[in-house]
């Protein structure tokens, strides 16, 4: 997880610091793999989610589910980080294999593996 | 008329609210690549308020494509046809897995969009949060530079394949 380097000296300009940026990318990280991992339980049948959207059906609800859950990590870490300057590698290196893993989740192909 | 209202909203799902971030993902990430900083002695600038404004637009269009993708355009293609109809013609999901040499359209290309691009709003708004929020350092700290390609990249690749794939179902199988 993401080292802390320091908190921001008083006065300086919040935006100046890369909390809030570090928060939005890792943010961004969870919410495409949190979104991969409700497709995945519910495309495997190992959740069962009604639809919220009847027309629509299951997909209404991964989908909204999803955004819910990337809003509620942004927000967290935002409300943590935005005063903060923190180190990039750590996080860079955990978004891109959110990403990577959220992506594959919706991938098609691999779902018909299970 | 010549186009039904179906026919319309799937139109602008597809070619207004979808094409408009292939342009803009495409504008801003080479914007970040060609105006980087040169060296370690070069002059620090922010970048434009246009390039701030063309992720923004870029983000809500992919919204509005999600959205309109979602429960206005995915309801009408997945309709079940009445049983024993013959002409699946009104009846996109059941005319594509009606044909082994077309039920790929669903199995695949319609599977993929269906989730796939909610990843690519959720990159795309991130990267907009950012290049708002840090237009005054964005061009001079390649690490936040970086990431935000990366995000736009990502969100352009997904964009650009979910497009495709919209092309090849809708040709099958327009929603009339």
């Amino acid at each position: 997880m993401a080292q802390t380097v320091g908190a921001i000296e008083p006065g300086v300009r919040e935006g100046l610091v890369n909390g809030s940026a570090m928060a939005a990318f890792l943010g961004g990280g969870i919410g495409a793999f949190m979104l991969g991992l409700v497709v995945f339980l519910n495309e495997t049948g190992a959740v069962s989610l009604p639809a919220l959207y009847a027309p629509t059906g299951g997909l209404s609800t991964r989908a909204v589910l999803g955004v819910v859950l990337w809003l509620v990590a942004w927000g967290i870490l935002h409300s943590r980080w935005k005063n903060r300057e923190i180190a990039p590698g750590p996080v860079y290196k955990t978004t891109v294999v959110l990403i990577a893993l959220g992506i594959l989740a919706t991938f098609p192909p691999f779902l018909k593996l299970f | 008329m010549l186009f039904s209202e179906r026919s319309i909203a799937t139109m602008m799902h597809g070619i207004v609210f979808g094409g408009a971030p292939l342009m803009g993902l495409a504008a801003a990430l080479f914007y970040l690549y060609a105006a980087r900083a040169k060296g370690p002695g070069a002059p620090d600038r922010p970048a434009p308020p246009a390039l701030a404004w063309v992720t923004v637009a870029t983000a809500v269009a992919l919204w509005f494509t999600v959205f309109a993708g979602t429960f206005v355009v995915f309801p009408w293609y997945r309709t079940p046809p009445p049983a024993g109809l013959a002409d699946l013609s009104q009846y996109p999901r059941a005319l594509v897995l009606s044909n082994p040499g077309t039920a790929w359209l669903h199995g695949f290309a319609m599977e993929t969009k269906e989730h796939m691009p909610w990843i690519a709003a959720i990159l795309g708004t991130a990267a907009a949060f950012v290049t708002t929020r840090y237009r005054s350092r964005l061009l001079n700290d390649d690490s936040l530079r970086n990431m935000t390609m990366l995000f736009l990249a990502v969100c352009l690749a997904i964009v650009a394949w979910a497009s495709l794939l919209g092309v090849f179902v809708n040709k099958v199988a327009p929603v009339h």
